[in-house]
């Protein structure tokens, strides 16, 4: 591969192969191989591979090189173009998004991660540079997926920022319109009103609490913005999976746990998840006691709403309330509803009946 | 430890201590006591006084309290935060020293501090971490800290924070579900209103104040009929029963309810007896035919000219923006025979849960505004186009330079 090429930057000038000059020739066009970063002009390359794969005529390098690979350079220097390749290599398959991550810290320890492991591929030794390679297309091997993923995620995004931008635009846009719309109609009406006030009055029609109860349209609501659908949360990718090899591993820490947007919340449970339907005993309706009877007639208890089936099964469950309790395994697990001692002692005086206050 | 009175008090207070029949014989023999169990056993040594008092002052110690948030009749709010971690706020009730009160604790207190106790552990009741009573005997009572106000505030603030029919069912099903918990555990709330429902920072509504909570009576015990806010107060409390459920809870809900959905008291009557005309007009007089034996409560009057019971055309054509089950739900919490009133389970049951919208998630729920009126104005000055990027986070990232981008 490549050291740095030509540091002073005379020989873009001239083609090392043919020695032809741009002062020469003003049209001659310079092109390289990402293979090695040897440049030579166009003519050169086009006579040198057409025939196929050739080598590469600079002297020491012996990289094999075809027509295809060649194209004219970005940069000046070819050495930074051969950084911006590397890269966008890099970049390519490490795409996670800062919202992949847990923390700020976490996602600024990758970003970190990412950039010594291009410098190692861009001026590191050979050693390291091969390591560093090996890491990263292991890498890549692993967590094919989730870079895809995360490519087509970006696109999205791209997107829907385009979208949102000019949809945000239009809004604002739409905003002040109606705002002055609304001015001049108001001013508009207030004349229309005081006219017919003044009609009314001029025809001996004196109601003058009517224009006052007049309904006023409410234009509330009308206004309210345009609701764009929330960007979709790229998927986060995960670390895990990783099985042994004899390349070091990258692993990224504080990398979110797999997917937490689709989870889809299903059906709304308007219970809140939560069951009071008694499981030890069965609660039949119409329960009968001769304490209730007595008021089950009573008017007072009828009109009032009374609910002699609610103090059944109150009654049932103040009962029964010790099943399933066995207080051996709860001095284990101890008391750690963390409320505090002082509250536990009104709570030991539980007698419900004689704290009620009417 | 070292500097709790219990230490710092002579040795000779705990020889008795050997005369307790002591578990392990670990008795502290001279020195400090180091665990918690010696202090403890050294604690019971001690008159039961000081161990009250012991006790109170560990709990008390619990939390710091910090400026003081608001000021009422009863009780004075400040806000508190743990000592072991500030980040945990809390909100600390002290309950003032009442004149009719005097020789113990008010009883809204009690109420407040029994059925709190009660029912803690639903999502949907504020949490009460704590009780201590500091210096002069007053009573302080650490409750979860809610930052984001109450659901009157959202309700009047027309101008500036709009909601829709989901936002109203996310909140109805919180409400509904604070109150099915409170009678599935025989409590009875009775004042439920939109400024007792305060919005945890995540937006979860939380039934708080349970100062007129009671739980349900035995037949033949009277309970009183002066409870709820007018506003919110059922048909069967106003003629002064004194035998009554659930129900009226489920009416103060309904009314909510309807609140929320027309942004303004649906029966804001000036008096008793305006409140009954008011829904005798709205709802329906109360006769033998839709309620039996109402003409035996106490206090039964009715204005003279009867009025039919509304059907549900008369609701929808104003409560209709949450749809034909939203209105069929709140004509059912209106019903004014307490008995055939729906209740707070079957509330829970009903498929208006079920139907479109969805109810919102509860971090999308609208929230009171600060600057909402600023923001506005500015939005009407700023050029087109040009929108603020508020994203805070993004000046402490690390820019990530874009090689994709160059060709």
């Amino acid at each position: 591969m490549a050291r740095p090429l030509d540091p002073l930057g005379f020989e873009d000038e001239m083609c090392p192969v043919c020695k032809s000059r741009k002062y020469l020739n003003p049209d001659i066009v310079f092109v390289f191989n990402p293979e090695c970063y040897h440049s030579m002009c166009l003519n050169c390359a086009n006579r040198l591979f057409n025939d196929g794969p050739n080598q590469c005529p600079h002297a020491g390098c012996n990289k094999t090189l075809r027509r295809k690979g060649f194209r004219s350079a970005f940069f000046g220097d070819l050495s930074v173009e051969r950084e911006v390749d590397i890269r966008r290599r890099v970049a390519a398959v490490f795409n996670q998004k800062e919202d992949d991550f847990e923390t700020l810290q976490d996602y600024n320890n990758y970003l970190q991660m990412v950039e010594d492991l291009a410098f190692e591929l861009v001026n590191g030794s050979d050693e390291k540079r091969r390591q560093a390679e090996a890491q990263l297309a292991a890498w890549e091997a692993e967590h094919r997926q989730d870079i895809e993923r995360n490519k087509k995620a970006g696109r999205e995004a791209d997107e829907m920022s385009r979208k949102r931008l000019a949809a945000e635009r239009d809004a604002a846009r739409q905003r002040r319109i109606e705002a002055i719309k609304e001015a001049e109609e108001e001013k508009r009406e207030r004349v229309r009103s005081r006219e017919m006030e003044l009609d009314n009055l001029a025809k001996g029609i004196t109601t003058a609490a009517e224009p006052a109860t007049k309904v006023q349209l409410k234009r509330r609501g009308q206004r309210g913005g345009i609701t764009e659908p929330a960007a979709p949360n790229p998927a986060a990718a995960a670390v895990a999976g990783m099985g042994a090899s004899e390349v070091e591993r990258l692993s990224i820490r504080g990398l979110k746990e797999k997917p937490k947007a689709p989870a889809p919340q299903g059906p709304y449970d308007p219970f809140g998840g939560m069951d009071f339907a008694p499981s030890r005993y069965k609660l039949h309706v119409g329960l009968a006691h001769p304490l209730m009877e007595k008021y089950r007639l009573d008017r007072q208890h009828v009109a009032g709403g009374y609910s002699f089936d609610d103090f059944a099964a109150r009654a049932l469950y103040e009962a029964f309330a010790g099943l399933g309790v066995f207080v051996e395994d709860e001095k284990e697990v101890g008391n750690g509803n963390g409320l505090s001692q002082a509250g536990e002692m009104v709570a030991a005086a539980d007698d419900p009946d004689r704290m009620d206050l009417d | 430890m070292a500097n709790s009175p219990l230490v710092a008090r002579p040795t000779d207070a705990l020889q008795p201590s050997k005369s307790l029949p002591t578990s392990s014989g670990g008795t502290p023999s001279g020195g400090l006591p180091r665990s918690a169990r010696g202090q403890r056993i050294a604690a019971e040594a001690r008159p039961a006084m000081d161990l009250m008092e012991q006790m109170n002052e560990d709990e008390k110690n619990k939390y710091i309290k910090g400026k003081k948030l608001g000021e009422g009749t009863y009780a004075n709010v400040y806000l508190g935060h743990s000592r072991v971690d500030a980040s945990v706020k809390v909100a600390i009730k002290k309950i003032k020293v009442q004149k009719e009160y005097q020789d113990g604790i008010a009883p809204d207190a009690i109420r407040e501090m029994k059925y709190l106790q009660k029912l803690r552990g639903h999502a949907n009741i504020i949490i009460l971490h704590s009780v201590f009573s500091s210096k002069d005997q007053n009573l302080n009572l650490v409750l979860e800290y809610l930052p984001l106000g109450d659901l009157e505030m959202l309700i009047r603030d027309v101008d500036h924070v709009r909601y829709g029919a989901a936002d109203i069912k996310a909140w109805m099903g919180m409400l509904t579900r604070a109150v099915w918990w409170c009678h599935d555990n025989y409590v009875l709330h009775r004042d439920i209103k939109p400024n007792n429902l305060l919005i945890a920072a995540d937006g979860e509504v939380k039934l708080a104040d349970f100062g007129l909570a009671r739980s349900f009576a035995d037949p033949g015990v009277r309970m009183t009929a002066n409870v709820i806010t007018r506003w919110y107060r059922p048909p069967e409390l106003l003629f002064g029963a004194r035998h009554y459920s659930g129900a009226v809870d489920v009416w103060s809900v309904g009314l909510v309810f309807a609140e929320l959905i027309i942004r303004n008291p649906y029966l804001p009557g000036n008096s008793e007896v305006e409140q009954i005309a008011l829904i005798c007009r709205e709802i329906g007089t109360p006769t033998e035919e839709n309620w039996p034996g109402v003409t035996q409560l106490k206090e039964y009057t009715v204005p003279s000219d009867v009025v039919p019971v509304a059907g549900k055309e008369k609701y929808m054509g104003r409560f209709g923006a949450v749809g034909s089950d939203g209105v069929d739900l709140l004509a059912k919490t209106l019903i004014l025979d307490p008995r055939r009133r729906i209740t707070a389970r079957e509330m829970l049951e009903h498929r208006w849960w079920k139907a479109d919208p969805k109810p919102t998630p509860k971090h999308d729920l609208p929230k009171k505004t600060a600057g909402a009126e600023e923001k506005a104005a500015a939005d009407l000055k700023r050029r087109n186009g040009m929108v603020e990027d508020d994203d805070v986070r993004g000046s402490k990232v690390a820019r990530k330079l874009d090689f994709g981008a160059a060709r």
